[in-house]
């Protein structure tokens, strides 16, 4: 019988120290699926190697317990890592059948992520899978599973909101300004002083679409520097803070020990720009902008706090949300999982049927050999021959379906008692191939 | 044709409660997945109501036969399809489905009172037996269409710059059209409702002048109304161009130039003597 087994190691379990010694790199890889298949008698297998997580997906044949399987990706794991079996079982999980599938699933859905909802781990599964496959490491169940769990990835994305909301301010104040202006393509961001905060977001936006980038520093020179790193216009500024005209975002972040813009000089600037929205973000400790100056009309004022506030809520309106996800993959989990198995008896199905067949189909040429049978008397007979065989069919073919979507019985029992109990070895082994 | 009448009444019904409900139900964060559905169902409901109504509307025209636009059930009617109208080619080129939760429950207003008079069938004086009456009334009423979709936007906008200023966490949830979108369509509704109605202005003149050479009359409520109207707005489009009087000023004078059109286009018939008045 096919188990689906898999062992890993993640920023849940083991500390990067840990981590780092089970990574595999892309040659390892390849050679690794090799000597799995070779050396330990695994039918498929995917290692997904990540910075957060190493794991190890596979499918064994055993007949014996559960344990068996995983036993023998912890062996291979530690001799080739050189990692004590104690170490690694203390380090790191184990899933078998079900629980591999609801694990791999959660994985994609990046309800493991260390950040919920992130997209980054669909593409890291996808090349693991990929390299895998070239490998010809993946068969018949890790070729259905592996997409089928990037279809549930893709399903929890659209389906729930588990990755909307920015999660860092950065993304936060791009997500603002798109509220504010709509369209981002015709804006103008002016950054003013220096900072990887500053810089980060101004990255984004410009990512997002906004055209024009103006460096304000105190010196000419550093305005420069920095200026260089967005194709910028550098401007140096005394008193004079007339750059902010043309700009729609402002970014700022200078070590100034007093307000830098106040409300008083804005509200003149915003009359000579015709009253256009400013989306102003202050990550200055202490503060650049006075806070009043979100009274002025269409001047939007957010500080490092506001922020952060939205970046907490966003967080945990994903984590909510992962409680519906979460329901999603087990449901799916336990639909695959019936899927699989329906798949492990359909073989021994198909056999039984073969054998009950010839027998019948055998013993009917014998009998109408012997007997000089009329044209419709042999018609009679045969139909009579393949009703008893459907009949007698009927009930240990039902059971044996019903077994694997009921959670009480051991289908692979079943399984192997008619295979036992029937000869049916042969046959299945013949069909597999 | 009256039990077809209420079915098309109480699809707009469920159609304006679809419209409200997806508005108000972003705010939840933990309805996430219901939001698309309700959004699809709005939609398809409008569409269907929209379907329905302008079936209607051809099957009154083609019984009383003329123009049905002289009694309130015609007039009103065809106002709740000029709303509609307007509703779905902004969701079509824009994609901000939240401007319904305004216009479609008004189009359901409208369309109710439609039904309450469409008992009392009234005959048509002679002299407005023309077709100098089509282009003036619709030109018209599409107008008016456009200032409620403005007044919408201008209503949109006030919340979402509110939710902006507080800070609430809920801006992300909801479903409020960005500011300078919202700000922008008020203002391309408000210049299209402007056109609109200048041109059914002009029309309704040159046909009173000229055709039934009767004098131009000032003093008819109506008229009187629909300048102010008329002035409200071409006000609040010079204020914008010149000293960009946007956002904030702008969604204010849309909502007064609903207060506006509300006045001239009910108020005159319930309150005041006019040519214009229904019967």
């Amino acid at each position: 019988m096919n188990q689906i087994v898999s062992i890993g190691t993640s920023h849940h379990v083991a500390p990067v120290e840990f981590r780092e010694k089970l990574a595999f790199s892309d040659e390892q890889l390849i050679e690794s699926l090799h000597h799995l298949r070779e050396s330990y008698r695994v039918h498929e297998a995917v290692i997904l190697s990540t910075c957060n997580r190493v794991e190890v997906y596979a499918v064994a044949d055993s007949q014996q317990t559960s344990e068996a399987p995983i036993k023998v990706i912890m062996d291979f794991v530690s001799r080739y890592h050189k990692i004590g079996v104690d170490t690694l079982k203390k380090w790191s999980y184990r899933h078998h059948n079900l629980g591999t599938i609801q694990h791999l699933f959660r994985v994609t859905s990046s309800l493991d992520s260390m950040v919920v909802g992130e997209s980054q781990i669909l593409s890291q599964v996808k090349e693991a899978f990929d390299i895998s496959r070239s490998a010809g490491g993946a068969g018949t169940i890790l070729n259905r599973l592996f997409p089928k769990a990037f279809s549930v990835g893709k399903r929890i994305r659209s389906e729930t909101t588990i990755a909307t909301g920015a999660v860092s301010i950065s993304y936060a104040a791009v997500e603002l300004a798109k509220k504010i202006f709509n369209a981002l393509e015709d804006k103008t961001v002016a950054i003013i002083g220096a900072g990887e905060m500053s810089e980060l977001t101004a990255k984004h936006l410009v990512a997002n679409g906004v055209s024009k980038v103006i460096v304000a520093n105190r010196t000419y020179e550093r305005a420069v520097k920095i200026a260089e790193k967005f194709k910028g216009i550098p401007v140096a500024y005394e008193d004079d803070l007339n750059f902010l005209i043309d700009a729609d975002i402002v970014i700022s972040s200078t070590d100034a020990p007093h307000y830098l813009i106040e409300r008083q000089p804005l509200a003149e600037i915003m009359k000579k720009r015709k009253h256009r929205y400013m989306f102003l973000i202050d990550i200055a400790v202490p503060r650049d902008i006075e806070p009043d100056v979100s009274k002025i009309n269409h001047a939007f004022l957010y500080n490092i706090d506001d922020l952060e506030a939205v970046v907490a809520s966003n967080l945990k309106d994903r984590q909510q949300e992962a409680t519906h996800a979460e329901q999603i993959v087990t449901e799916e989990a336990r639909r695959f999982h019936d899927q699989i198995q329906i798949l492990e008896v359909n073989p021994t199905i198909k056999a039984l049927h073969q054998q009950f067949k010839e027998i019948a189909e055998t013993e009917l040429q014998a009998c109408v050999d012997k007997s000089e049978l009329t044209n419709t008397q042999e018609a009679a007979v045969a139909s009579m021959t393949q009703a008893i065989v459907k009949k007698l069919l009927h009930h240990p073919v039902t059971n044996l379906r019903h077994s694997v979507n009921d959670g009480n019985t051991d289908h692979a029992q079943y399984v192997h008692a008619i295979q036992e109990l029937f000869a049916l070895n042969e046959i299945d082994e013949k069909d597999q191939e | 044709m009256h039990f077809f009448f209420l079915v098309t009444v109480l699809v707009y019904l469920a159609a304006s409660i679809f419209q409200a409900l997806y508005l108000t139900i972003g705010e939840r964060s933990e309805t996430p997945t219901l939001r698309p559905r309700i959004a699809l169902i709005a939609y398809w409901a409008t569409c269907l109501g929209f379907g329905l109504l302008t079936l209607f509307i051809i099957l009154w025209w083609s019984r009383q036969g003329h123009f049905p636009m002289t009694h309130w059930t015609d007039s009103t009617a065809f106002f709740a399809w000029a709303n509609t109208l307007v509703y779905l080619i902004v969701v079509r080129l824009t994609q901000l489905r939240a401007i319904g939760s305004f216009v479609i429950p008004t189009a359901f207003v409208a369309i109710l009172i439609s039904y309450s008079f469409s008992g009392n069938e009234a005959t048509l004086p002679e002299n407005l037996k023309t077709y100098w009456l089509v282009p003036h009334v619709t030109l018209i009423l599409l107008a008016y269409a456009a200032f409620i979709t403005a007044f919408g936007f201008g209503v949109l906008y006030l919340m979402a710059e509110k939710k902006i200023r507080q800070k609430a966490h809920t801006l992300f949830h909801n479903l409020l059209p960005a500011l300078g979108a919202s700000d922008e369509l008020g203002h391309r509704c408000t210049i299209l409702g402007v056109i609109l109605l200048t041109i059914g202005v002009i029309v309704g003149a040159l046909w009173t002048q000229y055709i039934q050479e009767i004098t131009w009359r000032w003093l008819d409520a109506k008229v009187f109304l629909t300048v102010v109207t008329w002035v409200i707005y071409v006000v609040q489009i010079g204020i914008r161009q010149l000293w960009g009087w946007r956002g904030r000023k702008a969604a204010y004078s849309e909502i007064v130039g609903f207060v506006a059109v509300l006045c001239t286009y009910i108020g005159v018939n319930l309150f005041l003597d006019s040519t214009h008045t229904f019967r």
